[in-house]
């Protein structure tokens, strides 16, 4: 039999297998790095070396994996406050500049409120003001998309633009609050206070399990159990409340949520705020964890969205953003530690976004793949159609 | 109007001349935001929304800036920032048609690969400074005139070519058998199929050729702008601008060329009112104004339209599916 | 003899073992369909025989898995409905594919490929009116779509196939969702187009018009070819067992029971939305062990009423009680609380949420705690799955997979649960086209449960667009028209003409006060 033409669609799995969630997963990550390695190729580097370079000193190190933890701290909170969107169908986008007022805020406090305060109050407070700020920098947004259907996408977006300005003119274009008078030349914040300082974890021993540990400080620090604490409390409030039940529906069906008396624009504005909320919290967890001051430098870098990113892989589960944005967390350290590589290996950091992207087009495009099979059909031609009349054969092909 | 304002600036003692600078340069820099918004319009109008429009704009600039750096050639500079934004599209459209992606999600990937890709490879030509390849022109017997001279006369090519570019793709929507399948498709694909349109086919090409468009935007920034390719501000959120434009502008191109100019005197009035010596206003502050007004206006739009949709395509963002059962 | 004879003598298109097949589902099983020229043929069966896909695949819109087509001597194969109208085959379908944003004219020269690059508006639409004229289908070539009714869309969509020089014509149930007196209209233009030499391929599951249009009856059942007839050689009883494969009648079912007080009053109640006054003064009561059947046109308000009344809308004028509780605008919840519950039209999408599984499903509209608990619901589930008979996996299982049939068991299910069983005897149901698009084992379940609930003393209003469903099941009918009631009579002594009549608007509202 003759074949005319191959018909190939796409038809829906009746029963999908849990195991192809990962398979498809893992597929885009490899497809991405490979995508990843076109460019690499083009630009004179070795794709396997820095492939091979990268993930050592981002993950197989103990420096590195401790750095890579750090990294990630804000990742989960930008990650969770992009997936509690993505459970509505909200595209919070500013996360940017709410992580920036985060930072403001809990600045703020760290030099205005908290002294005199013990410790934990102290460090309790610099996070509620972080909070607080990411919110409020969320709530016209939250407003605007509730009553008036204004797209919060485009919204959230102008307002991390705003965001960013506000925090460089507080630092380089006014002797504000927030700046340190004292500093002449380059422009720095003030610093917060000790006691509202994060406390870093040290390695315990010089030895564990055989394993020799260097001496002394490490990246990680409190900022990642409010994020550990954060995706715990967010898949309670999600999947086991009342709330989160409400959030789900209108996320799944507006109508539905109508039929049921559930309050859709209660919900905008409550998952917005709480969305503000986890991004500000990344943001005081930068200015308490890591530069002690507002630094505009330190908290302008795309970490709201690389949260998108996050959350767009993890498909929205906060457990799965955890794991996520420690994988995304130490591209990014790889990223910038290939910086003191040698010099066939020595990449620019962008690589680091440009495989995020990557990584989030390919995994995009496999979820269709986890749903919906292909089929190829061999279409006979018509002459052939006269004498072979049940001549269609379909065959199905997993990906 | 112009005029008028122009005699009023005249009496009341202002230095004119800046203001006519200013106004001048908002039209040249409304160009790569009227590009881009004339692209996702078309885009749009198929069904389709492309949230990547910064990312495409980002690649173009690299593109034709790597082209031109290297050819010094304006028009290959010009067909490298086409192509390079019209294959990021392309990918667009291949997740949203032929995978049925969410769209949105697809947009911003695209943002983000976009910004990854143009950094890295534009990092060798951080900070490189070019000659702009595309000077002001004066039209013979126009440019002189007050005020409107050197608003509208005195400008580059790629202006004059704007005008031409927004007539023919507002006639192209309205009056053709192509721009009416277009239509169709974006208002509701499952007619245009019945009728033997290829869906699919109108929305790649739209994708792909919305996507050039924000090319041709990024292309301008380099062959006329002339900057140093800068990883941070080179297009400076003008491609979200852009898209907000698109939904103010009612989806119609002609609309977009005015809101366009607005928002190019918003960017510029920084150096606008520098050039006044007006200076009690923060930079900053300034250079949020665009942003503001982006919000301000969409808010204002939402707030008028409620329920009423303007004219947004009823199929927009949602993929078409034609055998699922 | 006459040519037109000869030529019917021999079949126009020709189709042989044509086979369809969906993922788990064969929808046409190799068919066999001669049609001629000059006749009017109609494809029977129940939703769901595969009628439609065999249109589509005449319309070019499928293509089959295996199978011939010849038309006019010559195989075919179309890959597009562009092919199939090139060819001369034309469809009107049942969800008309009009661009509601554009003209008459504009959705006409939509897609065809001989219109000139550079549309001429005019040419155009004098030939529109041209066609229009020749066939008895007046319309207004430079009206946009949204501003027409149902019955002047359906006449544009035949106007586009005669347009286009379709020589067949494929109407998929085209008399779903007119008044009796647009399907006459209808059916004069069918009848038109037979005698200048056109053959007609009528969709349709309703047996009187069945007889009273086609010439030929093919029956399809379940994907396959039960039976071709000439309609003078058959009756209705013969058709039905071809299509369903036994005798089966489809029994009005009334009161039997004592009426009881009003478990509804609706009254004086407005609307008004986006400036439309979409509901007016609409005024009635629904008692205790009462059918209440709201017959109307589409889009006359029906959804508007239905909402209103479970609390999703807020009525601008005019007053709602259940149950002698004040319930109108308070909300559906309260409304709920009162003893309503409400199967929405929409089931998955509004009745349910679609990518949910059926336990979760039945939070739906129940009272929830602060935490949620989904070990009862699981349960529950499961018992509604082994009552009433639905397909499903077990209580895991997302709605969405649901066929219709099973989808709306389980929302009907939720509603009727939810007032616990002690409560019944009060309790208020507004259910909206319950048995929309279900086969006959289902749509038969489906009224029994309401019929139930009725004989229990519960209330029901019955709110939908096929006539003989509200004319089967219910005690007193009101016709709906433009927002308000214009029409009541008794269930049992119903006159179809006159129903048609107030239906069409033809019945003036003078009696709109309380019914």
């Amino acid at each position: 039999m003759r074949v005319a033409s191959i018909d190939v669609r796409l038809e829906r799995r009746l029963a999908v297998w849990r195991g192809t969630a990962l398979l498809v997963t893992s597929g885009s990550l490899l497809l991405a790095l490979v995508v990843g390695g076109i460019f690499l190729k083009l630009t004179g580097h070795p794709p396997l070396d820095v492939y091979r370079e990268l993930a050592k000193t981002a993950y197989f190190n103990w420096y590195g994996f401790t750095d890579t933890l750090g990294a990630s701290t804000p990742l989960v909170l930008t990650g969770l406050a992009a997936a509690v969107g993505f459970k509505m169908n909200l595209y919070n986008i500013g996360a940017e500049g709410q992580l920036f007022l985060g930072g403001i805020a809990s600045a703020w406090a760290g030099i205005a409120i908290v002294p005199g305060m013990p410790g934990p109050l102290a460090v309790l407070t610099v996070m509620f003001a972080g909070a607080l700020g990411g919110a409020a920098w969320a709530f016209i947004p939250a407003l605007t998309r509730a009553y008036f259907n204004t797209s919060e996408i485009v919204t959230t977006l102008m307002f991390n633009f705003i965001g960013l300005y506000l925090m460089q003119y507080l630092i380089q274009g006014s002797y504000s609050y927030w700046r340190d008078p004292k500093i002449v030349g380059f422009p720095q914040g003030k610093e917060i206070v000790d006691a509202a300082r994060l406390p870093h974890w040290n390695f315990p021993a010089d030895s564990m399990f055989g394993i020799a540990f260097p001496p002394g400080r490490t990246q990680v620090h409190l900022g990642l159990a409010f994020g550990v604490i954060a995706a715990l409390g967010l898949w309670v409030l999600i999947e086991r409340t009342r709330f989160g039940y409400g959030v789900r529906v209108t996320g799944d069906s507006p109508a539905a949520a109508r039929y049921a008396g559930i309050s859709i624009r209660g919900s905008i504005i409550v998952v917005m705020l709480i969305s503000g909320a986890l991004a500000g919290l990344a943001g005081a967890g930068i200015v308490a964890g890591q530069g002690y001051k507002l630094d505009p430098g330190g908290l302008a870098v795309a970490l709201g969205y690389t949260g998108i990113v996050v959350a767009a892989l993890a498909r929205s589960n906060p457990f799965a953003v955890v794991v996520v944005a420690v994988l995304l967390g130490g591209l990014r350290t790889g990223a910038d530690n290939m910086q003191s590589a040698p010099d066939n290996l020595k990449i620019p950091v962008a690589i680091a976004g440009m495989l995020e992207g990557a990584v989030l087009i390919c995994a995009l495009g496999g979820e269709l793949f986890r749903t919906h099979r292909i089929s190829v059909r061999r279409v006979p031609s018509n002459s052939d159609r006269e004498e072979h009349l049940s001549g269609a054969v379909g065959v199905g092909v997993s990906p | 109007m112009i005029g008028s304002f122009a005699s009023f600036l005249a009496t009341s003692g202002i230095n004119t001349n800046v203001w006519v600078v200013g106004l001048a340069s908002a039209v040249s820099f409304a160009m790569p935001i009227l590009f881009a918004a004339v692209g996702e319009i078309l885009c749009e109008r198929s069904g389709i929304v492309n949230l990547g429009v910064e990312g495409m704009l980002l690649c173009g600039v690299v593109a034709a800036f790597l082209a031109y750096d290297a050819s010094d050639s304006a028009a290959l500079s010009m067909v490298c920032g086409l192509l390079a934004a019209g294959a990021l599209a392309l990918v667009h459209a291949f997740l949203c048609i032929t995978l049925r992606s969410n769209q949105t999600v697809s947009g911003l990937a695209l943002v983000i690969f976009g910004a990854g890709v143009s950094n890295f490879v534009g990092e060798p030509v951080e900070g490189k400074q070019i000659e702009a390849a595309f000077t002001d022109l004066r039209i013979p017997g126009l440019h002189d005139l007050p005020v409107v001279g050197p608003v509208l006369f005195h400008q580059n090519v790629l202006v004059y070519v704007s005008v031409l570019v927004v007539i023919s793709v507002a006639f192209y929507i309205n009056r053709t058998r192509p721009g009416l399948a277009l239509r169709a498709v974006g208002e509701s694909p499952a007619t245009a199929d019945a009728q033997g349109i290829s869906v699919s086919k109108v929305r790649y090409a739209h994708v792909v050729i919305g996507g050039m468009f924000a090319g041709l935007g990024g292309a301008y920034i380099v062959l006329v702008d002339g900057p140093a390719w800068n990883q941070e501000n080179t297009t400076g959120g003008i491609g979200w601008i852009a898209l907000a434009l698109v939904v103010f502008a009612s989806w119609r191109p002609g609309r977009v060329m005015f809101g366009a100019i607005a928002f190019g005197f918003a960017l510029r009035a920084n150096f606008t009112l520098q050039g006044a010596q007006i200076t009690w206003f923060p930079a900053e502050v300034l250079r949020m104004m665009p942003y503001v007004l982006t919000v301000v206006m969409l808010i204002a739009v939402s707030i008028t339209d409620v329920g009423n949709k303007l004219g947004a395509p009823a199929a927009l963002g949602r993929p078409f599916v034609r055998d699922e059962r | 003899m006459s040519p037109g004879d000869l030529a019917s003598a021999l079949p126009m298109l020709r189709i042989r073992g044509v086979t369809k097949s969906f993922p788990g589902v064969v929808a046409n099983d190799s068919v066999d369909l001669d049609i001629r020229r000059g006749e009017v043929h109609t494809l029977l069966g129940e939703n769901g025989a595969g009628k439609s896909t065999l249109a589509a695949m005449l319309a070019g819109l499928y293509r089959p898995d295996s199978g011939t087509m010849v038309l006019d001597g010559k195989p075919v194969n179309f890959a597009n409905p562009r092919e199939a109208q090139s060819r001369g085959i034309g469809m009107v379908h049942q969800h008309f594919r009009l661009v509601e944003r554009f003209t008459v004219a504009e959705n006409i020269a939509l897609g065809d490929t001989s219109q000139p690059w550079k549309l001429d508006t005019r040419a155009l639409e004098s030939d529109v009116q041209r066609i229009g004229e020749e066939f008895g289908l007046p319309v207004r070539p430079d009206a946009r779509i949204s501003d027409l009714s149902v019955g002047e869309r359906q006449r544009v969509e035949i106007v586009k196939t005669l347009y286009r020089g379709a020589e067949v014509l494929l109407l998929d149930e085209p008399t779903a969702v007119l008044t009796p007196q647009e399907v006459d209209a209808l059916f004069v233009t069918v009848r038109a187009m037979r005698e200048s030499g056109k053959a007609v391929v009528f969709i349709s599951h309703k047996l009187v018009e069945v007889m009273a249009i086609s010439d030929v009856v093919t029956v399809l059942r379940a994907g396959k070819v039960t039976g071709t007839v000439q309609t003078r050689d058959t009756n209705q009883a013969e058709l039905a067992r071809l299509m369903v494969g036994r005798e089966v009648e489809l029994s009005s079912l009334r009161a039997m029971g004592v009426r009881g007080s009003a478990l509804l009053s609706v009254s004086c109640v407005g609307l008004v939305a986006s400036k439309r006054h979409v509901l007016r003064d609409i005024s009635f009561d629904v008692h205790g062990g009462e059918i209440v059947g709201i017959a109307g046109v589409s889009g006359n308000g029906q959804r508007e009423l239905a909402e209103t009344i479970a609390g999703i809308r807020a009525p601008s004028t005019g007053s709602i009680s259940v149950a002698s509780q004040s319930v109108g605008g308070k909300g559906p919840r309260k409304t709920r609380a009162a003893g309503l519950s409400f199967v929405p039209e929409d089931r998955l999408g509004t009745g349910l949420a679609p990518s949910m599984s059926i336990a979760e499903n039945l939070l739906l509209t129940r009272p929830r705690s602060l935490f949620i608990s989904k070990r009862k619901v699981q349960a529950e589930a499961a018992q509604i799955i082994a009552d009433y008979d639905v397909k499903a996996p077990g209580p895991d299982a997302v709605t969405s997979l649901l066929s219709g049939g099973n989808s709306q068991k389980v929302l009907l299910a939720r509603e009727l649960a939810a007032s616990g069983d002690g409560a019944t005897s009060n309790h208020v149901l507004v259910v909206a086209s319950p048995t929309r698009g279900l086969d006959i084992g289902a749509t038969e379940s489906i009224r029994k449960r309401l019929d139930d609930l009725r004989q229990r003393g519960g209330a029901v209003l019955l709110i939908s667009e096929d006539l003989e469903e509200v004319l089967a099941l219910s005690d007193r009918v009101l016709v709906i028209y433009d927002g308000a009631m214009v029409y009541e009579c008794d269930g049992a002594s119903a006159d179809r003409t006159t129903i048609g009549l107030a239906m069409a608007g033809a019945i003036a509202t003078e009696n709109s006060g309380h019914v």
